[in-house]
């Protein structure tokens, strides 16, 4: 029994249905948001009592043409503490309404182009979408193909994220400025990490964080060259790849593309191990400095990953056995509720997603028959798992732009729930997710053991190895930057065995070794889902078609599941509740010398794929507002 | 001599999209050296290609930016090669890498990783609607042709 908020039970067969008696099973109540602190006199009063420093802080976005972040945050400075938190999806792309009355295979490549970086995954995601509605499935070299597409697309992501995004938060500069005591503890403070990373001191590692001139960030931005060029030998270019199409990968592969890719995955394997020394080292490093930063960003340990990287020989493209391919994967789906492994179905997963807007800028779609409750699309997936009304293939998207509001509407990304509990979702909640697998059948480089994930890395440059990554006991900033560095090995080793499986499909040859099959546009009533997580984390499409042309086309993204608002139970999303637990430690005598590095880490930990500005400034693209500083001040505010 | 025409910027965002849509129609004319791209990518990548490539002579990119002008304003002007402090520079290659696409992004991250030759030209355009969608806004509508044959005027010697 996987859900304990949806109405559905299970009969000893372990069929879900809904729970019998209930006229409306799906209606909730919605819970009201509380008054924000700067609409409630009352509680502004009872913190100026206190002659806190109440401050507002908004990390607003630099630019104005993407899906951008912006972060609302009231801070105790006196406290040390967060007050209230609210996350903004600042722009509303309309890939869905773009979508519609379109040949499906169009979604290949409009929604590639959601995003400058991710656009592979979504292309990807979109052909099985697809390939579900069309009853087709590549042969097993275009499953095997796609496999090293996205393995190194994620390591193209992961060195990314913790070069370029996270690890400037570390650098001597951050560190400088906004914890010089650390600093100093640093340049004495040797780590344990030198044999694989060659660093003897903190400080030494820290230097090379450095943005832009740092030796570590400029060897980051090397490997993601590296995991590009990987990438184009397969997918023709990249973001935006021209070869991902339903049924296969219409390129063909040698030998030589298979060495090419290998000479290049095998240097993951090495540098894998280094990003995996450093951030042991810093996460050490920071713990000892003070136990209080294992609270950056924390919040339940609770997070969905639908999987990805099929096998060749179990992937069918249907729902029916999505429960059987699902769990054949490489990274298999997993739901994590508090910590414990909820189900690994991935019909499970499908069901359990339900998408609210009572705090986003849409208008609630309502059944055919004007009833959302009684009468709507899909009250079943295709295997007869009863649906909710919110489901993303009975959602409308309907946008309705209003002003600003946080206790109303506020952002123009929805609140996505599993069984109407927050989730977060990244690469960590992949290897989490593996690490919990009972019956994983991808064990020939890794082996989860419940509590942790073992990855036998072959030989490379350094000597085989035996690396394990353990489950935390508590979860924060640093454990996501932590388990994102050990996704390098891991991805690495999918990578290298999906390699040997191609050299053995080519050798071999025959109907296996085709790359694509041929298909024709179906013209009656279909629909599909591609569940396929980016390297960020969660991404699903879920597709209707009739006539040949889409009816309804939902994207649902990592970012939207992080940053979304509160849902009408009244949970904030997963950056507002981790920037919410998130204690401020760095060091500031006064108020405007406040930095908000440790909310900044907190955000940056989930590899936010809409940007969040990255540091605070007064000039005219970001806002720094102070509401109060001081008793004294109590009377108005203050526009810095 | 080599020259990239670069469309810079997101389709499906109204006029945000004039970039892609401009070299979208030169790339017909590319020839004897010139090669036109989209460049609806992050300008890391970007970067990369360019150092892995034979260096280009002359870089011409085109791309709407609002810079409070009257909508439809066409600007075409020589890159100064100015970078903006070194803080500001990690902003816009933290943005870069988390997937935005904008024209001053695509300038500072290039310029910061030294991948330009030094003659390059910038044709910006003033958006009047860069919301969801198909389409341009009449404003920009009306000025295609000019925009097209202001880029295209650069490509000569």
């Amino acid at each position: 029994m996987c859900f304990k908020n949806l109405p559905v039970e299970f009969d000893s067969q372990g069929n879900a249905t809904l729970k019998p008696g209930a006229v409306d099973p799906y209606l909730y109540t919605e819970t009201p948001l509380q008054t924000p602190i700067e609409d409630d006199p009352q509680k502004m009063r009872e913190l100026l009592e206190r002659n806190g420093h109440i401050r507002k802080v908004d990390f607003d976005p630099v630019t104005r043409v993407a899906g951008a972040l912006a972060f609302h945050t009231v801070v105790d400075l006196d406290n040390r503490e967060v007050l209230e938190t609210a996350s903004m999806a600042t722009l509303f792309r309309g890939y869905e309404i773009i979508l519609q009355g379109r040949d499906p295979r169009d979604a290949i490549f409009i929604s590639s182009r959601a995003c400058g970086v991710c656009g592979g995954v979504h292309a990807t995601c979109s052909a099985l979408a697809i390939e579900m509605a069309f009853d087709i499935s590549p042969p097993p070299m275009g499953i095997v193909a796609r496999n090293l597409l996205l393995s190194v697309e994620y390591l193209y992501d992961h060195p990314i994220h913790l070069s370029l995004l996270a690890a400037p938060d570390f650098s001597e500069p951050a560190m400088r400025d906004t914890n010089p005591e650390i600093w100093e503890k640093a340049l004495t403070t040797r780590v344990k990490g030198r044999a694989v990373h060659g660093y003897e001191f903190m400080h030494e590692i820290m230097t090379d964080f450095t943005p832009l001139t740092g030796k570590l960030y400029l060897e980051g931005l090397h490997y993601t060259r590296v995991a590009r060029e990987a990438y184009v030998l397969i997918g023709g270019k990249y973001p935006h790849p021209q070869t991902v199409v339903p049924g296969g990968v219409s390129t063909t592969i040698d030998t030589s593309d298979l060495n090419e890719i290998m000479l290049r995955v095998v240097q993951y394997m090495d540098y894998g191990r280094k990003v995996v020394a450093l951030w042991n080292d810093v996460c050490d490093f920071f713990y000892e400095t003070n136990p209080k930063y294992r609270d950056i960003g924390t919040r339940p340990k609770s997070m969905i990953e639908p999987g990805q990287w099929d096998d060749p020989y179990a992937y069918d493209g249907s729902f029916e056995n999505a429960d059987d391919w699902g769990r054949k994967r490489w990274a298999p789906p997993g739901v994590i509720v508090d910590g414990e492994l909820a189900t690994t179905s991935l019909q499970m997963l499908n069901a359990g997603v339900e998408e609210f807007v009572e705090h986003a800028f849409y208008e609630e779609w309502v059944g055919e028959n004007g009833d959302a409750h009684a009468n709507y699309a899909h009250p079943t997936d295709p295997a007869g798992n009863p649906l909710s009304p919110y489901h993303p293939w009975n959602k409308v998207t309907i946008p309705k732009p209003t002003g600003t509001n946080w206790k109303e509407k506020y952002s123009w990304a929805t609140a996505p729930r599993w069984d109407r509990q927050t989730m977060e979702t990244g690469a960590y909640g992949r290897l989490w997710a593996v690490a919990m697998q009972t019956d994983f059948t991808k064990d020939r480089f890794i082996e989860p053991t419940g509590h942790s994930l073992k990855v036998d890395l072959p030989k490379a440059e350094l000597p085989n190895d035996l690396i394990e990554w353990h489950i935390p006991e508590t979860w924060g900033a640093f454990e996501r930057n932590r388990a994102r560095a050990y996704c390098i090995l891991y991805t690495s080793a999918i990578a290298y065995d999906n390699l040997l499986l191609a050299y053995d499909l080519l050798r071999k040859g025959g109907p296996d070794a085709k790359m694509s099959v041929p298909y024709k546009v179906p013209q009656d009533h279909r629909i599909g889902v591609g569940l396929w997580s980016a390297g960020r984390g969660y991404l699903t499409h879920h597709l209707e078609m009739d006539e040949g042309v889409i009816q309804n086309y939902q994207i649902l993204t990592p970012s939207t599941w992080m940053a979304s608002p509160k849902d009408p139970f009244g949970n904030p999303g997963p950056y507002e509740e981790a920037v919410l637990a998130t204690p401020l430690l760095e060091n500031y005598e006064k108020p405007e010398d406040f930095k908000g590095i440790d909310i900044l880490r907190a955000l940056r930990s989930f590899d936010p794929c809409m940007p969040c500005t990255t540091h605070i400034h007064t000039d005219d693209r970001t806002i720094s507002r102070e509401v109060v500083t001081c008793a004294c001040g109590a009377e108005g505010d203050h526009e810095h | 001599m080599r020259i990239l025409v670069g469309g810079v910027g997101y389709r499906y965002l109204r006029d945000g999209a004039v970039g892609v849509h401009v070299t979208d129609s030169l790339a017909g004319r590319a020839t004897n050296g010139i090669e036109v791209e989209d460049l609806g990518y992050h300008p890391v990548g970007f970067t990369q290609n360019l150092q892995d490539r034979p260096p280009y002579d002359r870089i011409i990119f085109v791309g709407a930016i609002v810079r409070g002008r009257e909508p439809g304003t066409v600007k075409a002007y020589r890159y100064d090669h100015v970078l903006p402090p070194t803080e500001e520079i990690q902003e816009r290659v933290s943005e870069s890498v988390t997937g935005v696409i904008s024209l001053d992004n695509l300038l500072i991250v290039t310029e910061a990783f030294k991948a330009f030759p030094d003659d390059v030209w910038v044709v910006e355009i003033e958006p009047a609607d860069e919301g969801w969608g198909e389409g341009f806004s009449p404003e920009i509508e009306a000025k295609l042709p000019e925009i097209e044959e202001t880029v295209w005027n650069l490509t000569k010697p």
